[in-house]
């Protein structure tokens, strides 16, 4: 009956303290998305212009989380499409992107900071295997089934080795217009 | 003459869409391809008889012009014409749902010959030198 009592009171004690033990391992983890299919990955310049497709990786995003949010995507550079077989040739050769020794190009975000127009990702850029510190800014818009993410922003690519031997050969500078819709994982 | 050189311009232009929309068939059926806005029948037809209509035109003003030297002067501009009409297909940019962009100048080029073999397969039968 002493032992009895004993648990009794001792029950609440310990708890209390498996409560706070336990919320020492307790973090809130980042929003995992699925990209949906009808993305869009669309870069312009006076010439060339078009889209890549491939678009893999990890997106963790969460509104009021952006600590542990974080982006590590790849594009397959063979999707590359100009609308013209002439050009898509040229583009995965090893002049251009040289598609066959750096098949990919990847972005992994190292922070994620909230702007005044949306937010920014900031990480590493590594395209032709020249990897470079680059922001993207971005905004989400949330949806009935997720979030559209929504980017625009300016890439030069003699930033990264690509045919620096005719810089003036088509554009330098390229727009790119990110459309990313996603679905909670 | 210039009644001649007209049916000739209709009569090659609707042998060469002819020509076309059979090609195209073929070229589907080869490579299960189709490049239906770029290549359909209206556009087929439309372009064919517009290259023939320009090429009979070019003929009688060369006739007019040139007589004696008329003919080949203007089959070696017509052939210069159709030669460099090549870089059409091949520089284009179609839009970015066409898939396969690459396929499109295999069925394109060939096109361009088609009004050149149809003037000449059927100039016999209207006009005689």
């Amino acid at each position: 009956m002493k032992k009895l009592n004993f648990m009794k009171k001792a029950i609440y004690p310990f708890a209390a303290i498996l409560l706070v033990a336990a919320s020492a391992f307790t973090f809130i983890k980042s929003q995992d998305w699925k990209v949906n299919d009808d993305y869009t990955i669309k870069f312009s310049s006076e010439d060339p212009s078009g889209e890549f497709k491939g678009l893999q990786g990890a997106i963790k995003f969460d509104e009021t989380d952006l600590a542990s949010s974080k982006f590590d995507v790849t594009v397959d550079v063979s999707t590359i499409n100009t609308g013209n077989g002439m050009k898509n040739t040229h583009a995965k050769s090893d002049k251009w992107f040289d598609a066959t020794k750096f098949p990919t190009i990847n972005f992994t975000s190292t922070s994620i900071i909230k702007t005044p127009s949306g937010y920014d990702a900031k990480g590493n850029l590594q395209i032709h295997g020249v990897t470079k510190e680059f922001t993207i800014p971005f905004t989400f818009q949330k949806t009935a089934t997720g979030g559209i993410f929504i980017s625009s922003f300016d890439i030069n690519r003699l930033d990264f080795n690509i045919n620096t031997a005719e810089p003036n050969h088509g554009a330098s500078k390229l727009k790119v217009d990110l459309n990313i819709p996603v679905t909670k994982a | 003459m210039y009644k001649r050189i007209f049916y000739l311009s209709i009569s090659s232009g609707i042998f060469a869409a002819f020509a076309c929309i059979v090609y195209n068939k073929v070229y589907f059926f080869a490579f299960e391809i189709e490049f239906k806005k770029q290549v359909n029948p209206g556009s087929v037809i439309g372009i064919n008889l517009l290259a023939c209509i320009a090429a009979g035109a070019g003929y009688y003003l060369f006739k007019s012009l040139l007589r004696k030297y008329a003919d080949r002067v203007f089959n070696i501009v017509f052939m210069c014409f159709t030669f460099a009409s090549l870089v059409v297909p091949l520089a284009i940019s179609l839009p970015l749902d066409v898939q396969n962009p690459e396929l499109f100048p295999a069925l394109a080029i060939p096109m361009h010959f088609f009004p050149f073999v149809g003037w000449f397969s059927l100039k016999p039968f209207f006009i005689r030198d």
